[in-house]
């Protein structure tokens, strides 16, 4: 396939598509990433979601099943790590113990057959650097683990390697040692101007050395990008509560702003999406700095926006900053937090400051007033699910679906459950409000009428869940008209943020016309793939097929039980037509249904 | 120990270090010292004698030279399968690591039997090798592969976890850095795992210059050509010539003690290198 990317020479490190699989699983999945010379990039993760083994690809320790690596222009996806000229800095530190430390700076050096004066001169120069003159003759075993550390770094730089990686170097000292090295390191590498890597799991550490962040869940390069940036304006709930505390609430958008259970939010605080595929009145996730929220005695002693009545829950002290943690007062059912209580009260983290907590001090039970000022809202198209059957055993089986339970917990929200025993079958005769989030029903015969009856009251997503469920391995994505490209690429993008699946999209063209729509079907997938990867941070792979689509579907559905289909369509007839067989053969795969009426085409195409 | 008061699992430094001497004099020094005894009663020309017995130096030839080219051989391919079991996960490699004991368990002479049937001129091997005009039985060839197989256990069980010790990263660092596999590998893992190589060869030799049972059969005991020490022992003990048993005997704990003392001695300074400050 031609890459757009490989025009580009002044990055240092330049991922494409990077894919590593452990027994079938991606540990690394479709990550692309572009690092600038000169830059300190950090990536920063749980354990096990894929930095450290992506840190190794890109130093060639381990081999890549998919994608290209580029160092400074040069292609070494093939290369070994001893000529890929990497500098690596390992946890564990990994100095030769039966070695000097002198001998072990020079290793480098001496492998390449650099004559002795100059090993010297360059070993001098090194341990200047980190601060370890005169350690020359030590073994690695008289030094603390700080100093060992910093023997590291300066064999990792002595031949003068074209970029730096660094797996969790500070992993194994404490606090304070830690913060010496922090700075050391980032002195090093101004000064030497090395394009850098560092993996860490501390967000504090990537905020306190980092040029951009990039943040890794379960194998997938979620968002990249400056840290103040990343911080007050997260794309992604796991971003959001993974750099630092945040506060998660569901919200409605409308036309006018965004509402808060009743109380109306204008968002003129932060800049509103103003996309006309957000205008239409549709559930959101608002997210809540602790510290952005300010606490008073009355609403009117509030100067900043109203959200409701508190009570302090408990209040804990941490040295600068006092946190407390608020309940919430009104039960909006359109208020559902995703960290509340059984009685769907939402409970708030707060900071306050030290200045702030002596203009108004707080007791444990105490009724507050609670402002915000500044509320951010996710442009994640998935905000909570609602379970739908016709009784209520059926609902609560339903909930307990593996895929949906694990869905809602790594997006941290939550099912709702709705018992509908007219559910398909009476056609709903008064307009009501229509539902929130993501409708889901069980798969079955009854699965297409369900969907259209959910269809009508104007549910824009329905998840239609197989009985037997196999762990997915594998997202299919496919659209029907360019209408719903769109919202279909955003739902999936936000789907395989939390599952750990490789994501396909199928344009499938008609048979008859294989040849001459072959540049113009090429030409879709390159578009789907770019803005995938610029508009909602997906990374997928594009297949192109030709024949026809229900077929085509369906064989690639039944090729595995672990796969999963995302399906935009954009025609009520259509779901009955041509899909119903498709929703009802392939019972075995989980199919998430993207709807949108042919009304917002228009707006949607000129983003 | 002793003056620092400290809690120890087994009570009582002076208790502890008596049974130690009692046990080590009841079993090992008083027999040795009576053996010592025994050949003093030799007058020194006569001691002389019994050593210079060109049968006997023939002898003393033939163990320590068989024994140390089993032990080196044993360090070679001792290390390959310590390595492949440390390093590999193939379908059954439980029970070859089992396997590798088996000399341990074995009576030495059933090995020696089972050696002898599979080496003789119309054993198993023994035909094809002799068919290449190579002769085992009944030569120092053969002794060589009775003690490679009594010693290699030895040497697997000391290098392994050793080598099991070795982390990754290092052979990682080490290749980021530039190094080649023949550097990585003499560089860095021999270096790490030498003292333990060095434990397993000093283990497998001195078993080697012991070793009797398995030998005998295979060797044939041509004397002057295939006769080891131990065996020319039991032939003096046979002949009621006590004494000059006594004195081969302490000739091979001389030089034996020699040996190991000084492989002993070798380790603690690859030791003190390797790991020095760490207590």
């Amino acid at each position: 396939m031609p890459d757009p990317l490989s025009v580009l020479t002044s990055m240092s490190i330049t991922l494409d598509q990077i894919t590593k699989r452990y027994q079938n699983t991606p540990v690394v999945n479709d990550v692309s990433l572009e690092v600038g010379d000169g830059e300190f990039f950090v990536l920063l993760g749980a354990s096990g979601s894929g930095k450290s083994t992506l840190l190794r690809a890109i130093a060639g320790l381990t081999g890549v099943d998919h994608g290209r690596i580029s160092l400074h222009g040069r292609d070494v996806t093939q290369v070994s790590p001893r000529k890929r000229e990497v500098g690596f800095v390992f946890q564990n530190y990994a100095l030769f113990k039966h070695m000097s430390v002198a001998d072990n700076i020079e290793f480098a050096l001496r492998v390449r057959g650099v004559k002795s004066a100059e090993r010297r001169a360059r070993r001098q120069e090194l341990l200047k650097l980190v601060a370890l003159e005169g350690m020359d003759d030590r073994l690695p075993t008289q030094l603390s683990g700080g100093q060992q550390q910093r023997v590291a770094v300066a064999r990792a730089l002595a031949h003068k390697p074209q970029v730096l990686l660094m797996d969790e170097p500070f992993g194994a000292l404490d606090a304070k040692i830690r913060e010496e090295l922090r700075r050391t390191i980032r002195e090093v590498q101004r000064e030497l101007k090395i394009s850098t890597i560092l993996v860490t799991h501390d967000q504090e550490e990537a905020f306190a050395l980092a040029d951009r962040i990039g943040v890794m869940n379960l194998g997938r390069l979620l968002e990249v990008g400056r840290p103040e940036e990343l911080y007050a304006r997260p794309a992604t709930r796991f971003v959001a509560t993974f750099l630092g505390a945040a506060n998660l609430l569901l919200a409605r958008q409308t036309a006018q702003g965004i509402r808060v259970g009743a109380t109306p939010v204008t968002t003129s605080l932060d800049k509103l999406d103003q996309r006309a595929e957000l205008r239409r009145e549709h559930e959101v996730v608002a997210m809540l700095r602790p510290e952005e929220i300010a606490l008073a005695e009355h609403r009117d002693s509030l100067n900043s926006i109203y959200l409701g009545a508190g009570k302090v829950e408990t209040i804990g002290f941490t040295g600068a900053f006092e946190r407390l943690r608020v309940r919430m007062l009104e039960a909006d059912k359109a208020t559902l937090s995703a960290d509340a209580d059984e009685d769907n009260l939402a409970i708030l983290d707060v900071t306050r400051t030290q200045h702030e907590q002596r203009l108004l001090p707080l007791t444990v039970g105490q009724s507050v007033a609670v402002g915000v000022r500044r509320i951010h809202v996710l442009p994640t198209p998935l905000s909570s699910y609602s379970v739908y059957a016709t009784t209520a055993v059926a609902v609560e089986t339903l909930k307990q679906h593996p895929l949906l339970v694990d869905l809602a917990t790594r997006m941290k929200t939550r099912i709702i459950t709705h018992v509908e025993p007219h559910l398909g079958q009476v056609v709903p005769t008064k307009s009501q409000a229509p539902l929130a989030g993501v409708a889901v029903i069980a798969a079955g015969s009854n699965a297409v009428t369900q969907l259209e009856w959910l269809l009508q009251r104007g549910t824009c997503e329905v998840l239609i869940l197989p009985e037997q469920y196999v762990p997915i391995t594998r997202v299919l994505i496919h659209w029907t008209g360019e209408e719903v490209r769109r919202a279909t690429l955003s739902v999936a993008a936000s789907v395989l943020r939390h599952v750990p699946a490789e994501a396909t999209y199928l344009n499938i063209l008609p048979e008859t016309e294989s040849e001459a729509s072959k540049p113009a079907g090429m030409r879709e997938l390159l578009d789907a793939r770019s803005e995938a990867q610029a508009v909602h941070g997906l990374e997928m792979r594009t297949e192109l097929h030709y024949g026809d689509t229900v077929p085509l579907l369906q064989r690639e559905l039944s090729q595995q039980n672990s796969h999963m289909l995302i399906l935009g369509v954009i025609d009520h007839a259509d779901v009955k037509q041509r899909f119903d067989a498709l929703l009802q053969q392939s019972a075995n795969c989980p199919v998430l249904l993207v709807f949108r009426a042919d009304d917002s085409s228009s707006v949607g195409k000129r983003v | 120990m002793a003056e620092s008061r400290q809690h120890t699992v087994l009570p009582g430094f002076g208790l502890t270090v008596g049974y130690t001497t009692f046990f080590l004099s009841a079993i090992v020094l008083i027999p040795l010292a009576a053996m010592v005894l025994k050949a003093s009663s030799l007058s020194f020309s006569q001691f002389i004698a019994v050593l210079l017995d060109p049968r006997v130096i023939a002898s003393y030839k033939l163990t320590f030279g068989t024994s140390l080219l089993a032990a080196l051989i044993n360090v070679v391919f001792g290390f390959l399968i310590a390595w492949s079991l440390v390093r590999y996960d193939f379908p059954g490699r439980k029970v070859l690591d089992a396997l590798i004991d088996m000399p341990f368990a074995l009576p030495t002479a059933v090995s020696g039997i089972a050696l002898t049937a599979v080496f003789a001129q119309d054993g198993w091997l023994g035909q094809q090798l002799a068919r290449m005009g190579i002769q085992v039985v009944y030569t120092w060839l053969g002794i060589t592969i009775a003690l490679t197989l009594i010693g290699m256990p030895f040497v697997v069980r000391s290098v392994q976890p050793a080598l099991a010790e070795v982390q990754r990263d290092l052979e990682d660092a080490a290749e980021t850095l530039g190094a080649n596999r023949f550097t990585v590998f003499w560089r860095i893992i021999f270096p790490t795992v030498l003292p333990a190589l060095l434990t397993g060869f000093t283990m497998a030799f001195a078993r080697g210059i012991g070793e009797y049972g398995s030998v005998i059969f295979i060797a044939g005991n041509l004397p002057m050509k295939t006769e080891i020490t131990p065996l020319l022992i039991v032939i003096k003990l046979e002949q009621y010539d006590y004494v000059g048993a006594a004195a081969l005997g302490c000739i091979m704990l001389g030089m034996s003690f020699v040996m190991l003392l000084s492989i002993n001695l070798l380790q603690a300074w690859g030791r003190r290198r390797l790991f020095v400050g760490k207590r």
